[in-house]
Parts: structure tokens; sequence; C-alpha cells
């Protein structure tokens, strides 16, 4: 029984430490899964987001913002993350933190229609606004290296629009995100993925 | 003995705390009424209190236009510095009044990155900016603006509009705006203003875009003024004041529907066309898309200050330390052949977007560089995007490849991140608060 015991304890430690490391090294699987396994939740969730409209000439806009959202990378700073990779139920619900040492730290905002936490409370020049100029409904203006408004500005009118269309038809998806106060600025970087964009000098 | 010394030192002790708060009193009080007879601080003017904290950061600290964020607006903010403005009530080449920069700033430029300050404040705060532009440019102090005389207004009619349509094609408009007042046959498509950045004259059918107002007096004023620093002249000399109104009259009425307006039946008609825009010229399209996007956000080389490198924009250099994977650099984007995407062919291109492979077998990680967004491009989308890039011109920037650790630091930091939680990646923020 013992001699039993002490083979499974040599042969085993080994397994399960060979094992653990394994795992360190290839969780999250970004080699090992097939590159439609990163599109395809991401399309599914694109694809499922709109609720249904009545008004057709209100869903064909609501559907052109729908692919401008996609091809502008909203999803990118606004969804929040699961365990592995986005969470796509909470699909544009916002909540990822970012920190750089210029600027401070943000959270995404939601950018669903969630009468509580999400962007029911603006209103449509609200939102607008923070497409076009970058100004929140308070007269703050974000850093354009965190919110890329300075390239959504470039969007026609019309465009700018059919994203607030989109936006205004999404699910709606409970989720609070904290206000941003002034000491956020004097946040430490954190540590992942906030440092991630370094300028090239400050290396 | 004892006794006496400390019934002295009893009595002492008060009188020295008494005189030590005198004293200190008395210094407080002679600071006091040095800071009160001393000069006054200089304090910064209310105007200059607000350029810094508002407009400062896309007109630049010194009023150049040159703010970080100016590299990739396409409308580029104005440099006070140089006294030019477009939209003015005055002369070709006069300075404008005060009430032409109040209404700039109060009402914003509408199809533009210049807010309507008027909702966020004061009219007298927007005297006050107004006050501080004009304190940037020396012209302000020597010359007097040369206000024009407005003319009698001409109503529209059918015969105005068709007289004005005569005009648009006598004076040419066409060259540059199109012959249908939408781009449609311009020959002129790359037009500079007097700073060297590309414009885009404006699509006379979407009257929302205009950014001087979209009113038959705003547009006769346009035509009357020019627009000083850009390609638009005026026509003061050149037309008559009632060809200019019949003009004005003429392009008010070649407003299109805007897309807001529209039912199921235009807007099938309305995006089909521009598909079929995108289609048949590929390069603006694609350089819509990169620049809405924003890809030089990323793929631009910058200083510490956070500007963009002169010349730098699209060729790659910024740093992400995608801790525990590894120092990526962004790609230079530019047509140069050795360090570029000039010797990359368009199927090694589409794999990028496709699927996320480079042609030397590299698989980019999910972030931050979000190639499955734009594997879900239409085809015509991704091939604009090609085409867009391939007309950049060549910048020769050599990109390091980027860093993996070792496997030892790799393990130790997945063992943070995995085990530790010290963050994950795509932080989560567990929050379920209500905001207030």
């Amino acid at each position: 029984m013992k001699k039993i015991f002490k083979w499974v304890l040599i042969i085993g430690l080994p397994l399960v430490v060979i094992g653990f490391l394994a795992f360190l090294y290839f969780i999250p699987p970004f080699d090992l899964l097939p590159r439609e396994a990163f599109i395809q939740p991401y399309a599914a969730a694109v694809q499922a987001s709109l609720k249904p409209i009545d008004d057709p000439a209100k869903r064909m806009i609501a559907e052109r913002g729908r692919y401008i959202v996609l091809y502008a990378d909203c999803n990118g700073c606004h969804t929040p993350g699961g365990d592995e990779g986005p969470n796509w139920d909470e699909y544009l619900a916002g909540g990822l933190k970012f920190s750089w040492k210029p600027v401070g730290t943000s959270v995404s905002r939601n950018l669903t229609p969630d009468p509580e936490t999400g962007l029911a409370q603006r209103e449509d020049d609200q939102v607008l606004d923070v497409l076009r100029y970058g100004l929140f409904h308070t007269g703050r203006q974000m850093d354009w290296t965190f919110m890329p408004w300075a390239g959504f500005a470039n969007m026609t009118q019309e465009d700018q629009y059919a994203v607030l269309t989109y936006l205004r038809n999404i699910k709606p998806v409970y989720h609070g995100i904290p206000d941003w106060t002034p000491e956020s600025r004097n946040a430490e970087n954190s540590f992942y993925p906030g440092d991630w964009a370094k300028h090239k000098g400050q290396q | 003995m004892r006794s006496t010394v400390s019934r002295g030192l009893l009595i002492l002790a008060p009188c020295v705390v008494l005189v030590a708060f005198l004293l200190l009193n008395q210094e407080t009080g002679s600071t006091r009424m040095n800071t009160a007879s001393s000069p006054p601080q200089e304090t910064p003017s209310l105007g200059k209190a607000i350029f810094d904290s508002k407009c400062a950061s896309c007109h630049g600290a010194e009023g150049k236009g040159d703010g970080p964020p100016s590299m990739q607006l396409m409308v580029k903010p104005r440099d006070f510095t140089a006294g030019k403005y477009k939209f003015r009530s005055t002369e070709s080449g006069s300075i404008p009044t005060d009430e032409d920069l109040f209404k700039s700033v109060r009402e914003g430029l509408h199809g533009t990155s210049m807010p309507n300050w008027g909702k966020f404040m004061s009219d007298d705060s927007v005297n006050a900016v107004v006050e501080y532009i004009k304190s940037l440019s020396p012209r302000f102090k020597t010359e007097k603006p040369r206000v024009v005389r407005l003319g009698t207004p001409i109503p529209s009619s059918p015969a105005s509009i068709a007289a004005g349509k005569k005009v648009f094609e006598k004076l040419q408009c066409g060259q540059c705006h199109g012959t249908d007042g939408a781009g449609t046959d311009a020959v002129a498509t790359d037009l500079k203003d007097d700073w060297g950045n590309d414009l885009e004259a404006t699509h006379l059918t979407e009257p929302w875009n205009f950014r001087g107002g979209s009113t038959a007096r705003d547009i006769y004023m346009r035509f009357r003024t020019g627009l000083d620093g850009a390609p638009m002249p005026s026509y003061a000399g050149t037309a008559s004041e009632q060809e200019m109104w019949h003009l004005a009259n003429y392009v008010v009425s070649l407003a299109r529907k805007p897309m807001w307006a529209m039912n199921e039946q235009e807007l099938s008609a309305f995006f089909a066309s521009l598909d079929q825009l995108a289609k048949a010229n590929p390069v603006p399209r694609g350089k819509y898309l990169v620049e809405s996007i924003g890809c030089a956000n990323c793929h631009s080389m910058y200083t510490d200050e956070g500007f963009v490198v002169s010349g730098m924009k699209y060729a790659g250099g910024l740093t992400f330390d995608l801790y525990p994977f590894g120092t990526y650099t962004t790609r230079n984007l530019t047509s140069d052949k050795e360090t570029g995407l000039g010797d990359w062919s368009d199927e090694e291109i589409l794999l990028v977007f496709n699927e996320g492979i480079r042609k030397d077998g590299r698989k980019l990680l999910p972030f931050p560089m979000p190639w499955m967004g734009l594997a879900q491009l239409k085809d015509d989308d991704k091939h604009a995007i090609i085409a867009y890039l391939r007309t950049i011109p060549p910048v020769s920037h050599k990109i390091p490849d980027p860093e993996t650790p070792n496997i030892f630091s790799y393990l130790w930091g997945k063992f943070r991140m995995l085990v530790l939680k010290e963050s994950i990646p795509g932080p989560a923020y567990p929050m379920k608060e209500v905001q207030p």
C-alpha cells in the first residue's frame, strides 16, 4: 500500500507540476484556437445586439450604425471582459479600466440604453457631442488617446446619426460604471493592460 | 532657594509664552500687510484661462492649430497666429469682426469638431475667449475689419434659381464642387489650404455641413467674402451682386434630403448609391474608413509630449507593453518597400484582416489590433482600405520585431495574471453599482 502511494507521488507530482505549467503557458489559448473562434462569437454578438425595430427606415439606419460600430471597434474598449476574452452577453456594456500615466485612469462607459446605468439618461445631442468633440455632458473633454474621438469626428454627420440610432436600439444591460473623478488623473499604471500604450520615448 | 527659582520660572514662563505669541502674531501681521501693499499678482485673464482649458487641446497651447488631436482631424483646427479666418462678414483678406468670431465660437462650425460652445459657457465667457484669440495675432492690433455691405437680398423663386444655375456654370463652381454640387466630375480634387493641409470641397447638397450656416444670406456671404486661407475665392469683382444672390438661391435649392428624414425606399436607394460610389472610387472610401476608425492613433510615432512626430503619421512606432505576452510595436503602414507595406500583396494584407496572420506566419494577438472586427468588413471596404494604404507616401521607418519574454518571466507573469488574478486580459471591472 505504502509502495503504491510512493509511486503515485513520484509519477503524479511531476505530472501535476507539468500540467500546471502547461496551463499557465497555454491559457488564454491564443495560439491553439482556430482563428474563426475569435471572430464567430464577436459576429454573433454583433448580429444579436439589435432589438427588433418596427419602423423599416429606422431599422435600416440602425443596421448601418451597427456596421459602423463594428468597424470603428467600439467593442474593443466598451465590452467588459469575461474569463476568456470579452463577455459577449454584455456587448458594449462598458467597464474596462485603462490607465496611462500621462492621463490617468478611465473606465469605459456603458453604451447600452439601460435606464439606470446606460446612455438612456443622455440626450441625443449629448451622445453625439462625445463622438464629434469628445465632450461629456459635463463639459469635460475626454483625452483623445483614450477615447479616439478625433477619428470619429471625421465621420459624416449622417454616419454619426446612424451610430446614435443603433446605440438607442441595442439590448440594455445593467452595468454600473464608476464616475470619473479628478483624482483618477493621478492614478498609477495598472498591471495590465493599462500601460500597454506607452509612448516610445517613455521606455 | 529652589522655591524662589521655581517661583521665578512660574512667573517667567507665561511671560515667555506671551512674548512669543505677540512676536508670532506681529510676524503674521506684518506678512499680511506686505501682501496687501505689494502689487497684485498677474492673474491670467478669463479668456486665457478658458482657452487653456477648452481650446488649447486642439488649437495648441500657442494657438497655432497644432494640438495633439489635430493630426487625426481631417478638418484641421484654425491657426490663430495667422489671423486668417474663413467665416467672416468682411472683405477678402480682411480680419473678421468680433461678431464673426463670437458666432463661430458660440455656434460652432457644423460638420467639424468645433463644438457649439454656447451650450457650455456664457456669452461673457465666449467674448473673453474671442478677446484672447484676437491677442494671438498681431493683425488685430494694426488692422481694422472692412465689413462688406450686404446688398438687397433677392427672394428665392424658380427664375432666380434658374439664373443661379447659369452663374454656377459661368463661375465654374463645378471644377471643385462637382457639376451637381456633390463632387461628381470635379476636376480639382487635391485641394490644399495655405498651411498645406488637404481640403475637400464642401458638398453643396448637404447644407447641414455648411460651416458658416445654410441660409441664403450665409451662402451669399461665402461668395462675397471668400474663404481666406482656402482655395475658395471671393467673387466680389467677378460676379455682380444680383448674380451672387441668384447663386445663393440655387445652392439652397440643391439641398438633398438628409438620411434622418428619408423613408425606406429613399434609404435603400441612398445606401446603394453610397456602395456604388465606394466601389467606383475606393481610395476616398478607404481614406474615410481609415481616418474615422483612427488607424493613425496607434500606427504613428509620438514624442514624449504626446504629439505625432512630423511626417510619421501611419509610419508606426507606438509600443504596447502587453505583459506577459511581450512588447509589440505598431507596424509601418506607409507604402515603403523595405519597412512598410510596399511589398505586401493585397492577399497578404487581407490575411491580416481576415485571420490575423502576418505574411511571415506570426499570429496576431486578439488585442490591441482589432483584426477580428476588420474581418467582418464588407469585401469592398477591405479593398478600399488597402487601396488607400497604397496611396500613403512611403516613409522609411524600421519597426523592431516583438520582444517576447523568456519562458520563466512569461510563466511568472501568467501566474500573476491567472492565479493571483492581479488583472486579467480584457480586465473585468466587476461593478454592479448604480451610478449616482
